[in-house]
């Protein structure tokens, strides 16, 4: 199937209070002048403007290939096989998932079904922050880290009730679970919605955006419940089939703990680059046209998850290096 | 293995292309049932066209989105819509609105004589003949499928982790859990309604004997199954999902426990998306994701028919007449094939 005719899909996730109705209110209510579908989990509002609003189950299923850690939506690939069999064509989907649910299995659900992979295709997770209560919510509540480990957007919301110095202090706090998310600081969810909707963050190209300021190997540690976050850079090329044998190993045994991979590789004896993106154990990874004239030939790989330490990922990733 | 796909697709028309019409409606194509000597076919834009040959198509605009389900009663369809809408729709386009569910989508419709049966979100309502208000059956998850036995005794409900089948007794249903890990789509029973399965989100089917619930896990396919039918005597299951038309034998006491299905009408790189038994024949159409058909008996050492060639889109329903006199292929992309099957007619 061509990728044109892939319609792109936000989830849309954000801790109880956070703002999330009132982005999706906006989306509902604004004259954006596309055609946009919201899955929601009971929803009062009904759009103007043509969008439609579906509601849907938070119904969750282990697959039977016996991975613990892969789970999909039932109901999220009967609503997006009932939506593509429309005749006209819509613009973006937008998925909500409530506020104490785990994102990845609706990341997940869109590596897993073909059918749904074929026609659509996941844009980005955005996650709504309460920046008043974020801080206190991840202390209290792992799934508020989880929401924001699994971001490629994070509106921090409600910054015109938080002190300048409280702001740094809370965007601090997310880069060290989430070193790679675009931040957008946001009184009443007000982001323009094309900074929201259609960004094509899960585009393996948007890997290469990482901030290098982020990537620093060494961080505080925390407990081992937290979520973390760890990145390599290597200037000597590694090896094909090395690589291969460590992270196809590690996402097998470790996929649990690894809620989010992503990387560019340079492989020796390899014109192209190589980037790939994963959620727990599921990835996809291509090459990605040859490397920019002039600029370094590095490799760099990031995971956010928990009990990273235990992993020794550093000596695996020292281990693939070329001889 | 040959495939038959690629050695049939050198003739440019096939027969039934040459002596049948052909209809570009812009919509997908979604169900088709068969109402006498009409065909009618519910679409991607909401709406339900009646074919029948000799016969511009009647068009019905029935639903605001997508037609999701359609069932035949008696001489109408029932038809339910991501619109919320439960309809029954005559061929002469008289529209009856059963139920409005409002935001919530009718995923599945079904029948039996005068009992007209629906489904939105995790609740199956039923409406028996001279009764205004519906009975309710409750499930734990989003129904995704519904089926009679063909006495209508019994209605299997599919859904997240299994089937329930409920049986009727003194106007009281009766539930009974048949378990299996995963998502449940489609659901039929046996014609010997012994059996019933289902089309799994994952890559296979599954099946139950149902006196002793033994399970029958028949996997091994490369894509999702979206279609099955049953098809002879024997009978056999046959079923989409893999390049092959996959026919499996549900004669004896143990079904196909144990046993390998027959394999015909090989679609080389194409996937079988739709299957449609002939009836009273041991032959089975079976349509292509590039919108190609092939006929084949159930015997691997029979040459297959082409009845339609490549349409570039994947063939979404098939449906033949009452009297076996007319097919109907419809696709994606909304192009419908409508064809008389035998060469004097």
């Amino acid at each position: 199937m061509e990728n044109t005719s892939q319609v792109p899909v936000t989830v849309l996730t954000g801790f109880l209070g956070a703002g999330k109705t009132t982005l999706l209110n906006r989306i509902l209510t604004e004259q954006h002048g596309r055609k946009y579908a919201v899955i929601v989990n009971e929803f009062g509002e009904q759009g103007i403007d043509n969008d439609l609003v579906v509601d849907a189950d938070e119904e969750v299923f282990e697959m039977n290939n016996g991975c613990i850690c892969c789970t999909v939506r039932g109901d999220l690939i009967r609503i997006l096989s009932g939506l593509m069999k429309r005749a006209d064509k819509l613009d973006a989907i937008i998925v909500e998932t409530t506020g104490l649910a785990d994102p990845a299995p609706v990341a997940q659900t869109f590596f897993v079904d073909q059918d749904v992979a074929d026609r659509t295709k996941l844009d980005a997770i955005v996650t709504v922050a309460d920046a008043v209560h974020l801080s206190s919510q991840l202390v209290d509540h792992h799934e508020a880290e989880e929401q924001i480990a699994f971001a490629d957007v994070i509106l921090l919301n409600k910054i015109e009730l938080v002190e300048d110095n409280d702001i740094v202090k809370v965007n601090d706090r997310i880069r060290k679970i989430n070193p790679f998310a675009k931040i957008i600081k946001t009184t009443r969810c007000d982001a323009p919605l094309d900074e929201i909707v259609g960004l094509n963050a899960f585009s393996l190209d948007r890997v290469l955006d990482i901030e290098p300021d982020f990537l620093e190997s060494d961080h505080d540690h925390e407990h081992d419940d937290d979520v973390t976050s760890l990145s390599f850079v290597s200037d000597t090329p590694l090896d094909m089939d090395k690589f291969q044998d460590w992270f196809g190993n590690l996402l097998r045994t470790k996929g649990q703990d690894i809620l989010r991979s992503k990387g560019i590789l340079n492989f020796k004896g390899e014109d192209e680059r190589y980037v790939f993106q994963g959620v727990h154990m599921l990835m996809d990874a291509s090459p990605m046209g040859p490397w920019p004239k002039g600029k370094d030939r590095s490799s760099r790989v990031v995971f956010i998850g928990r009990d990273l330490d235990n992993m020794n990922l550093k000596e695996g990733f020292e281990n693939c290096k070329s001889a | 293995m040959n495939a038959d796909l690629e050695t049939l697709q050198k003739s440019y028309k096939t027969e039934l292309e040459r002596r049948g019409s052909i209809f570009n409606i812009g919509a997908p194509a979604i169900e088709a049932v068969t109402i006498r000597n009409q065909i009618a076919v519910g679409f991607g834009d909401g709406t339900v066209r009646f074919f029948q040959s000799g016969f511009e198509p009647k068009t019905v605009k029935a639903h605001e989105g997508v037609v999701l389900s359609m069932a035949n009663y008696a001489d109408d369809v029932l038809t339910g819509g991501d619109d919320g809408r439960f309809l029954k729709i005559s061929s002469d386009g008289n529209i009856e609105e059963i139920f409005n569910f409002g935001s919530k989508w009718v995923d599945c419709v079904a029948s039996h004589k005068d009992t007209k049966v629906c489904s939105s979100g995790k609740t199956v309502y039923i409406w028996t003949k001279n009764k205004d208000k519906p009975q309710t059956l409750e499930h734990q998850s989003t129904v995704a499928g519904l089926a009679f036995d063909n006495k209508g005794k019994r209605l299997a409900v599919s859904r997240y982790g299994g089937v329930t089948v409920w049986k009727l007794n003194n106007n009281k249903w009766t539930a009974s859990n048949f378990t299996w890990k995963g998502s449940h789509g489609t659901v039929t029973f046996s014609p010997d309604t012994k059996y019933i399965v289902t089309a799994m989100q994952e890559n296979q089917i599954h099946g139950w004997r149902i006196n002793d619930k033994a399970d029958l896990a028949m996997r091994g396919y490369p894509s999702k199954i979206k279609s099955f039918t049953w098809v002879g005597d024997t009978p056999y299951l046959v079923t989409s999902g893999s390049s092959d038309a996959v026919c499996w034998p549900f004669d004896g006491k143990e079904g196909p426990m144990g046993r390998k299905p027959i394999v015909v009408a090989n679609g080389g790189k194409e996937l079988a998306t739709f299957v449609k038994a002939l009836n009273g024949e041991k032959a089975v159409f079976t349509g292509y994701t590039d919108g190609s058909v092939l006929l084949a008996e159930i015997d691997e050492s029979k040459k297959p028919i082409m009845i339609r060639s490549s349409t570039g889109a994947e063939v979404s329903t098939i449906a033949i007449s009452s009297d076996n006199s007319q097919i109907l292929i419809g696709d994606m992309k909304g192009s419908i094939l409508l064809s008389s099957l035998w060469a004097d007619n």
